[in-house]
């Protein structure tokens, strides 16, 4: 069977000399999206020197710290085949809750780190809220965090009062404002939570039944994988990795409001999905991610070090998650496009 | 089985429907005829809670309505226009039309449904911000009691001249946009093109757009500062959310207070940038007085104060003052609007008035 398919890809894939079908057979499709990143660095660096300048590489790496953090909680998600719309809910709740407990200018808490923990136990208690939602209620994903996420939004805006309030804790903003080694204190938290993630996906058994409930659901449940527990432990996962992005992102802009989340829903699975990882699960991982991640940030940078307009930008940002798309994923493989 | 009780409790004789109806007119009737003999009820109609320039204008609103003792409803659309328009009609059928309305309609093209029903139901309403060029307060005297904007091109103008004399006249700036199609973010950067029309000293290194966000400004501007580097002496953006974005991303580099920030709005973080002398400076429509001072016009038209219909034009459509807040009046302006709430003279209803808008 298997011998089959691949010949017949092989027939099809020789039937079809396409550009495109060239590009990846050069980049056998796996390592693509890394080399679309190489080439976008050398192609930056060629029109606009600065860009390798190790000050914009910090620039860089600090921008990718919260869309790094919560991509990662995204990516795992993803591989399950289902989709975590609660990714702003969550972080605003992060943020709020961060704000809120520790030195601010609405309120006189000075709880310091604890209102880290706490702000990252609410989160991950929105991501198993989600996870119960959807397995007890049998609410597709896609419902079930759409739900979530309205319901973390509804809690910040009310906490919030519709203002922003200030994070006045000198030792939570140093996560933006202090370095180690040259790196802004949230660029290690990220790589930190890079680190978390890989381990997790590659060493334990959780992230292994992740992937294999998301390559194939019903022969996972038949080997003996408990799905519901591993979904449900994998939307408490991300929704910890949306606390601690909730956390950065607060400790950057050295404030929340409930609309601090704005837009990064969209931001993260662009780059889970051009970094390689198949929004119907099964395929790719958090190493895919991290580039996926860079690919996006470097793609930002690069736009406004060479000038362009800002009124193109946007239609560069989509003919590259398309090309990107189109170079890593096995589209032989895909039987249905939906 | 089922459809048998189904038929059973759908069925209804003469009598009963007779008296489901004289029941229903009953209910219809009864809240006009309560409101009727009553106050009017003060209703404000903006977009959302969630961003700190609505709410505060909703405390303006709450401020006026307890100064004359009247009840007050805010409705908010949630970027709804459908449900935008659906509440204000809701509130005139339940106030049979003994209202005033205040509102900010979420799209341009609200703004005509909203007034036609307010008077149709002789409910007085003031709009702000958004209406179509062709809808005017003298087509439906004397519901139609005015239309506020505040001239984004003057405000522009306003904060980048202040932030050009910061930095001695001359040198490197970057901007930060709204959404491109956006009026407020269209005008504002008309205003800082006549304002570097003007000074040509001053170098626009490059104009980009955050989409009114934080975040988004956080990153743009560390982008800039890449390719510029220290030829950027200065920060024009066209809302305080982005300016503060821009001046954490200065702060990040240690920047924050050599690279000076204007904005628009006026809210707290920028104000307190500005105590900080972080900001140069930024300038508010002044919501609070927004939020008030709507239904205090509107309010004064119903109980017959004045004559909507013998008005002069620009009592009609006009522009706001807008409050500049820099290193001169920032004191006081802490004192008075940020830690206690402001005092605003509700009856001086045209003291704002600065002219007509343009067409």
């Amino acid at each position: 069977m298997t011998a089959d398919i691949d010949n017949l890809k092989s027939v099809r894939g020789a039937a079809r000399p396409s550009l495109i079908g060239a590009a990846r057979r050069l980049t056998s499709g796996r390592a693509a999206p890394l080399l679309v990143l190489i080439a976008l660095c050398v192609l930056i660096t060629i029109a606009n020197p600065s860009f390798i300048e190790p000050r914009n590489l910090i620039r860089i790496a600090n921008s990718s710290a919260v869309p790094l953090t919560l991509a990662m909680g995204l990516t795992f998600i993803i591989l399950l085949g289902s989709i975590d719309l609660s990714v702003e809910g969550s972080l605003s709740i992060a943020a709020m809750v961060v704000v809120l407990l520790a030195t601010n200018d609405a309120n006189s808490n000075h709880f310091g780190w604890f209102a880290v923990v706490a702000a990252i136990a609410a989160s991950t208690a929105m991501g198993f809220a989600s996870g119960l939602v959807q397995t007890m209620l049998r609410i597709p994903s896609f419902m079930a965090t759409l739900g979530v996420w309205f319901i973390g939004l509804g809690i910040s805006v009310y906490m919030l009062g519709g203002s922003a309030v200030r994070l006045m804790d000198p030792s939570i903003r140093d996560l933006a404002l202090a370095r180690f080694l040259g790196l802004p204190l949230g660029v290690w938290v990220a790589l930190g939570a890079f680190g978390l993630a890989c381990t997790i996906q590659y060493y334990t058994r959780l992230g292994r039944h992740i992937v294999a409930v998301g390559g194939a659901e019903d022969l996972a449940e038949l080997s003996g994988v408990n799905v519901r527990r591993v979904r449900i432990l994998a939307f408490g996962l991300a929704g910890f990795f949306f606390g601690i992005a909730g956390v950065l992102a607060a400790a950057q802009l050295g404030r929340s409001d409930a609309v601090i989340a704005d837009g990064r829903l969209f931001a993260a699975v662009t780059a889970v999905v051009v970094g390689g990882t198949a929004l119907t699960g099964g395929e790719g991982g958090v190493i895919n991610t991290l580039i996926g991640v860079l690919i996006v940030t470097v793609l930002g940078n690069g736009m406004i070090l060479l000038g362009v307009s800002p009124y193109v930008q946007q239609t560069v940002q989509g003919l590259m998650i398309i090309a990107a798309v189109a170079l890593s994923l096995d589209r032989q493989r895909l039987q249905i496009v939906k | 089985m089922a459809d048998r009780s189904n038929a059973r409790f759908g069925a209804m004789n003469r009598r009963s429907f007779l008296g489901t109806v004289a029941a229903g007119v009953g209910v219809a009737a009864l809240p006009k005829m309560s409101f009727a003999a009553d106050k009017p009820t003060l209703v404000t109609s903006i977009r959302s809670l969630s961003n700190p320039y609505h709410a505060v204008w909703k405390s303006g609103a709450e401020a006026f309505a307890k100064s004359v003792g009247i009840d007050h409803v805010t409705l908010v659309s949630e970027g709804n226009s459908e449900k935008g328009i659906a509440d204000i009609k809701a509130m005139l059928a339940k106030t049979g039309g003994n209202m005033v309305l205040n509102s900010d309609p979420n799209d341009t093209p609200d703004a005509r449904p909203i007034v036609e029903a307010c008077a149709k139901a002789g409910a007085y309403v003031v709009t702000q911000w958004n209406k179509p060029k062709d809808l005017h307060p003298q087509d439906f005297n004397p519901y139609y009691v005015c239309h506020i904007e505040f001239d984004g091109v003057a405000s522009g103008k306003q904060i980048a001249e202040i932030l050009f004399k910061s930095i001695g006249g001359s040198g490197g700036i970057i901007a930060l946009g709204g959404q491109i199609s956006n009026t407020a973010a269209i005008e504002r950067k008309k205003g800082l093109e006549e304002a570097l029309a003007a000074n040509p000293d001053i170098k626009l290194l490059d104009f980009q757009v955050a989409n009114w966000k934080s975040s988004e400004a956080y990153d743009l501007t560390a982008n800039l500062l890449t390719r510029f580097g220290d030829q950027v002496k200065g920060v024009w953006a066209a809302n305080d959310d982005m300016g503060t974005g821009a001046l954490e991303a200065l702060r990040a580099e240690g920047l924050a207070g050599k690279v000076p920030v204007v904005g628009v709005d006026g809210i707290k973080a920028a104000v307190d940038a500005v105590r900080n002398g972080e900001f140069a400076a930024t300038v508010t429509s002044d919501p609070f007085w927004q939020g008030g001072m709507g239904l205090s016009i509107a309010l004064q038209a119903l109980q017959k104060k004045f004559d909507p219909a013998t008005q002069p034009p620009d009592h009609r459509e006009f522009y706001g003052k807008a409050v500049l807040i820099d290193k001169d009046n920032v004191q006081a302006y802490y004192k008075n609007n940020i830690e206690s709430q402001p005092v605003v003279d509700w009856n001086d209803i045209w003291g704002r008035v600065t002219g007509p808008i343009r067409t």
